[in-house]
């Protein structure tokens, strides 16, 4: 299990990993490599080069501007999830990171990395769904924002065209008084999701205001589920109206069959985790 | 492509080669460098026995190529203990926190990331910052037990960082 | 006793050394002599040789579960630069034979494909390159043309399977290997007799070892110097050598085989015949030095070491008051598209089929299944995992049924502490066991009654949580009449009795003591087993004690770790090394001190006259004596030069098969007993399992090192753990294997295990073997599974969950309760 050939450069600067982005065929990003680089391995992924952006200085910040947290593209997993700022600010996230991988693979993966891995089972994009994440991305001829809702478009796929790059994600703070909650089940501690399920909310008045409810691992890319979010605006939390919820969740999604876990069982799931989270969330909510 | 120079320091020793792009890590360190004690178990980043320590951080050598090690400082199960044991290795032995060996270079990359940051974990926390390190033969329990005996060894022997 | 064991009779004990208590070294946790080396990374692993002008291997390996080759085309990968040699099937053939097969009629298998390919992974043509990087490159440019055929994938289809899905058409007709009936006792009047007869259909589902560090192997041929040189991670090196050697068309005085230190076994390197044929053929076609390490895929899919795979229709004749009176049971094997060693793993299972239970007949129907997938080989247990499971699965279906407490049912059915040695339906006998003493002591360390009623209270209050009790019999010692007392009786193979462990030892002129092993280490502790059995026996100082390997043309007789066989073999091999290196250190230190042998004792390490403190010869003063200065003794050949000496101890005890296979004879009489409680807590929205508490209790017989034990009971449990509730096999529908790699199979971490793990022993000695020692290496995975599903089936008695099938992942967990929670609301 080695990797093919390719050719590799080690940019000490954006502009020209964008302009070699722009000039080689079938070239990709090296930030973490912990999902491209286990590819490539077994030869899945065979890019004909690499573009080292580990020596690119100032790409690895986690830092509020304003009331949104800008991550770069080179902040790894173990520094966002030991972030003050993150921490403090969109705590779901710490809370999510404990499902993600293992300390070895955190020290290295990069959030962005993972991001246009697209994996539909990994925690990040649905998060970053959840959180309304803006995706900035960057290549040789300029730079645009695409929202989380449309950056992933499917199994390992996202909006990123070839020449481009993620360079920053911006996730604005949650409002104050936001309750969440993270949940997941997996084989393993550590291993990809047959699903997990976050979710944010506010009350207001006792009643649920703002719900966002997004899933992982039971379609073809991570999913808000818009659905369950109609059920539960101004409504008054409570067990029944969650089971609703749950209800509704599980039929909104067209799981994945695979030979480890059916669909029936991801959709189970669901309508397991929906609940707890929801009502974690309405406690932690002020 | 050609071969890009690396200098970097192993061990405390600065080495320097000759790599092709794609040489991974893992066998830069094993065979460019005659460092056998790291071990590779999966090639897929699953199993940890590859686990360095990469500028302090555990990090799997087969999902790293040795060119982005250039400058780096890295230390294997060869650096660890100076020509004799180190405590967290004695506590391995001591607690038969091994069998047959083949985990326990990630293991002691692992143990000793955790304890240069925690020198006074709980055993969740030891179980956690091994969770990413298979091991077959131990079923982790003595392993558990020698971190959190390398732990107090380290604690008694400074006080301070405790 | 049943009359078709009257011509079974247990021969009189070979012991020397009994038993007893307050031994220096034995029963010590004394660190291990292995660890030092280990832990500061020079194990020596096979991927650590480096051979001068050595070359790397990589395989083609078949995308397809069946399929005929039409056509390989290997010339882009040949024009690589880099690239010395690629090689297909036919190639290989020129220079070696098929692979050794100990099954009968034996099934034919190449190292390298020919024609046609069997399970996906095979290897169909190999390229050996500068590096392993090149060689993978010239490898993907192999282009091969294949005529797909159906594939096998189920196990009980296959038997049905007719045409171009039949998988070996030139040597069998059917995908049949081997089909044979045994009753051992008269199971047909028991059945007849029976109040109850107690059904289930239980499914074992395929794993295997997957330890951490894959096969490999280094060869070198050089005709000039002697043929062969090979390195490899095997069990197996000295046993085997002659049946390599005939695959490799070499005498094994051309052929030496160096072991080297194994990254763990399990069993699944007792087997690596083929890649060692392989490489070493490779090795001959290229005419360089290769290696071959497999990487994890093909360690997966082409090891040929894949765990029990069985299918039971399994009965229990019951009567009124509980009594087991007879099982009987029909089981399919999924053994894959081979069958290396014919069906040893139920050989091995007749060792302790009835548990540690009274029943007086056994039935067995046996059907070995040809599948496309890759072949068996031994993990842990060695098939008598699954039978352990399925004797107390039917326990508690039999409680179940019949209303009664499953623990008290297990108690009234019991051998009983005075019956030993007891002899069961098949033949073997336990040699010895206090099974009540094991069950109240691990009963007392869970507070089992506490738990039960905590469990039951829990329920009350919704919550799914239960406790579960084990107890088993755990085999060790093997003999090999394992491999072929189930074979036809009038093709009966390769019918081999020996399983010798041998050592040789030497006490050099400074003092220290010398000794070479014929095993190699895997992972077990072979150097610090025998450094703490000669210390005792000879009052050396452990740190006097160097232990080396030897090779297979410089060693001897050695079977290797495997069937908990180790520690009580070489322990045999010690006394008898130890008696006569005694014999010959009192000879010389007789002499020295001018008194008669019988007036001398060994202790702490010299030779003593009994009763004078102050009048004695060290070991080394006597070895330096004895080896540099001849004429100081008398010139007669008793006392030529040294001290040194070899020793083989053979099975402890043993016998040979019923000719009409009415018995089965002693073969695996070394048992010891274990029982496992565990506590669990289900989630039944997700099936998630939840340990809560565990208690392990095994009796080893007289422990040599606790803490090494401890760690064999700890490993196994993980291993058993993962049987249970994570790990499988699987092939889809075409046969493709889709979970080959630690991602998708999923092995324990550390987050999986139970956080309460208490241990205990019983120390109740063997009569047969030195100082009374069990073998302890597969106790853990051989209970595990029955106490878990106890457990979770317990935890899950609201829903009226039953678990027939292993492993209950958490998707097929809940799949179980979502169909109980339909039917409860169809009710």
């Amino acid at each position: 299990m080695k990797p093919a050939k390719f050719e590799y450069s080690r940019p000490d600067d954006l502009p020209t990993v964008l302009a070699l982005l722009a000039d080689q065929e079938d070239a990709r990003i090296l930030a973490g490599g912990q999902s491209l680089v286990p590819m490539m391995n077994f030869r899945i992924a065979q890019p004909a080069a690499l573009i080292d952006i580990n020596r690119v200085p100032g790409l690895d910040y986690i830092r509020m501007e304003g009331d949104v947290i800008a991550i770069g593209a080179l902040a790894r997993h173990a520094d966002i999830q030991r972030s003050p700022v993150i921490q403090s600010n969109i705590p779901i996230m710490t809370e999510a990171y404990d499902w993600v991988a293992h300390s070895a693979v955190r020290n290295r993966g990069t959030l962005c990395g993972n991001l246009c891995h697209a994996d539909p089972a990994s925690e990040m994009p649905a998060l970053m769904q959840l959180l309304e994440a803006q995706m900035v991305v960057a290549s040789h001829t300029g730079q645009r924002e695409v929202p989380a809702a449309d950056f992933f478009t499917g199994t390992y796929e996202t909006a990123l065209e070839p020449d481009e790059m993620l360079t920053e994600v911006r996730i604005a703070k949650p409002a104050a008084g936001t309750g969440w909650r993270f949940e997941e089940v997996s084989m393993r501690k550590g291993d990809f999701a047959w699903a997990a399920c976050a979710a944010m909310l506010r009350l207001e008045a006792g009643q649920i205001a703002m719900p966002r409810v997004a899933v992982a691992g039971v379609g073809d890319a991570p999913m808000r589920l818009d659905a369950v979010e109609a059920i539960l605006t101004g409504q008054a939390p409570s067990e029944d109206l969650f089971q609703t919820a749950a209800q509704t969740g599980a039929d909104a999604i067209d799981p994945p069959e695979t030979p480890a876990a059916s669909a029936a069982y991801r959709k189970d799931l669901v309508r397991t985790l929906l609940p707890r989270v929801l009502s974690t969330a309405a406690e932690r909510a002020e | 492509m050609d071969k890009i120079e690396v200098s970097l320091t192993v061990n405390g020793r600065t080495r320097a080669a000759l790599v092709s792009p794609r040489m991974l890590l893992s066998d830069f360190i094993r065979h460019e460098l005659a460092l056998p004690g790291t071990h590779v178990g999966c090639e897929h980043g699953v199993c940890g026995s590859c686990n360095v320590l990469v500028d302090g951080k555990a990090v799997r050598s087969c999902l790293m190529f040795a060119v982005q090690t250039d400058g780096a400082q890295i230390t294997t199960i060869e650096g660890f203990g100076d020509g004799d044991l180190d405590p967290i290795q004695t506590a391995f032995w001591e607690e038969h926190g091994l069998q047959c060996g083949f985990c326990t270079p990630g293991m002691l990359a692992s143990a000793k990331e955790l304890l240069d940051h925690n020198p006074d974990p709980s055993d969740e926390e030891i179980r956690e910052a091994i969770s990413g390190n298979l091991c077959r033969c131990t079923g982790y329990e003595y392993i558990i037990n020698a971190i959190r005996s390398a732990a107090a060894k380290l604690r008694a022997a400074d006080p301070a960082a405790a | 006793m049943a009359s078709h064991l009257d011509s079974n009779v247990i021969p009189p004990s070979r012991q020397r050394e009994v038993p007893r208590q307050g031994m220096t070294w034995i029963g010590q946790s004394i660190k291990r002599v292995e660890d030092p080396r280990i832990l500061s990374g020079k194990g020596g692993y096979i991927d650590d040789i480096t051979v001068p002008g050595m070359a790397h291997a990589a395989m083609v390996r078949s995308p397809h579960a069946h399929a005929r080759i039409v056509s390989i085309d290997t010339s882009k990968a040949k024009d690589l630069p880099g690239v010395i040699g690629v090689y297909t099937g036919e190639d290989l053939a020129t220079v070696v034979d098929p692979c050794p097969s100990f099954a009968s009629p034996p099934v034919p298998q190449h190292a390298m494909s020919i024609g046609k390919v069997r399970h996906v992974g095979e290897v169909v043509a190999a390229v050996v390159a500068e590096d392993r990087y090149i060689a993978e490159d010239a490898a993907d440019l192999i282009e091969v043309e294949w005529d797909v055929l159906p594939a096998n994938v189920d196990i009980e289809a296959s038997l049905e399977a007719t045409g171009d899905a039949v998988i070996h058409p030139d040597d069998r007709e059917s995908n049949s290997a081997l089909d044979q009936t045994f009753a051992f006792g008269p199971v047909e009047q028991h059945f007849a007799e029976a109040d109850h007869v107690i059904k289930r259909r239980l499914r074992w589902n395929r794993s295997s070892a997957q330890a951490i560090e894959t096969c490999g192997v280094v060869a070198d041929y050089d005709a000039f110097k002697g043929g062969y040189t090979i390195h490899a991670n095997t069990n197996f090196y000295n046993f085997i050598p002659f049946v390599i050697g005939g695959s490799l068309r070499v005498s094994p005085g051309e052929l030496r085989i160096i072991p080297v230190l194994a990254g763990g076994s399990f069993g699944s390197k007792v087997f690596i015949h083929k890649i060692i044929i392989l490489t070493a053929g490779l090795a001959r076609l290229a005419g360089v030095p290769v290696k071959y390490i497999e990487d994890r895929m093909e360690h997966f899919m082409n090891s040929d070491s894949h765990g029990s795979d069985r299918l039971y229709d399994a009965e229990l004749a019951v009567m009124e008051d509980g009594t087991f009176r007879s099982l009987r049971f029909t089981v399919l094997d999924d053994y894959g598209a081979y069958l290396q060693f014919g069906v040893g793993t139920h050989g091995n299972a007749m060792a302790q089929v009835t548990g540690p239970y009274q029943i007086e007949s056994v039935g067995m129907r046996v059907i070995a299944v040809l599948t496309n997938k890759c072949q068996q080989g031994p993990y842990r247990g060695f098939g008598s995992e699954v039978t352990n499971w399925v004797i107390e699965r039917m326990v508690d279906a039999t409680a179940e049924e019949l209303g009664r407490d499953g623990v008290e049912l297990r108690e009234q059915n019991m051998v009983q502490p005075d019956q030993f040695p007891y002899m069961i339906p098949t033949g073997n006998i336990y040699d010895s066991g206090n099974f009540q003493e094991v069950l109240a002591q691990a009963k007392g360390l869970i507070d089992y009654d506490a738990w039960k009623a905590r469990a039951a209270e829990m329920r009350t209050e919704g919550r799914c949580v239960g406790v579960g009790l084990a107890t088993c019999m755990e085999r060790s010692v093997y003999g090999p009449t394992e491999w072929w007392s189930l074979n036809d009786k009038e093709a009966p193979g390769f019918t081999l009795t020996s399983t010798p462990e041998g050592i040789s030892a030497r006490i050099d002129p400074s003092g220290k003591m010398f000794v070479t092993l014929n095993s190699p280490m895997v992972g077990n502790s072979p150097e610090t087993v025998v450094t703490q059995i000669l210390a005792e026996r000879l009052t050396v100082a452990p740190e006097d004690v160097v232990i080396n390997y030897a090779d297979s043309q410089t060693g001897f007789n050695g079977v290797g770790p495997q069937g908990s066989r180790f520690t009580a073999m070489i322990a045999g091999a010690c006394v008898s090394a130890s008696i006569k290196l005694e014999e010959r250190l009192l000879r010389f230190a007789a002499h020295m001190l001018q008194r008669r042998p019988d007036d001398l004792e060994l202790r702490n390490g010299a030779v003593g006259v009994k009763g004078l403190k102050d009048q004695e010869k060290s070991f080394g003063e006597i070895a330096l004596t004895s080896s540099f200065f001849r004429l100081s003794f008398p010139d007669t050949e008793e006392f030529d030069s040294g001290l040194e000496t070899t020793a083989v101890y053979d099975h402890p005890i043993s016998s040979d098969p019923h000719p009409d296979r009415e018995h089965l004879g002693i073969f695996y009489p070394i048992v010891g007993h274990i029982c496992h409680i565990v506590a669990v807590e289900v989630d039944p929205g997700t099936g998630k399992v939840d340990i809560l508490d565990y208690a392990a209790v095994h009796d080893n017989g007289t422990i040599v090192n606790p803490r090494t034990l401890g760690g064999q009971v700890w490993g196994g449990t993980a291993n058993g753990i993962g049987s249970t509730l994570f790990e499988q096999f699987i092939y889809d529908d075409e046969g493709q294997f889709t979970n080959p790699n630690f991602a998708e199979f999923a092995m324990p971490t550390a987050n999986e295990m139970p956080r309460n793990f208490k241990l205990g022993h019983v120390e109740t000695p063997s009569p047969f073997t030195e100082y009374g020692i069990k073998g302890g290496g597969e106790g853990g995975r051989l209970g595990a599974p029955s106490a878990l599903t106890t457990a979770i089936e317990d935890a899950l008695k609201t829903y009226g969950v039953k678990i027939n099938s292993l492993p209950v992942t958490p998707p097929t967990l809940r799949g179980l309760i979502r169909e109980r929670e339909l039917a409860i609301t169809a009710e």
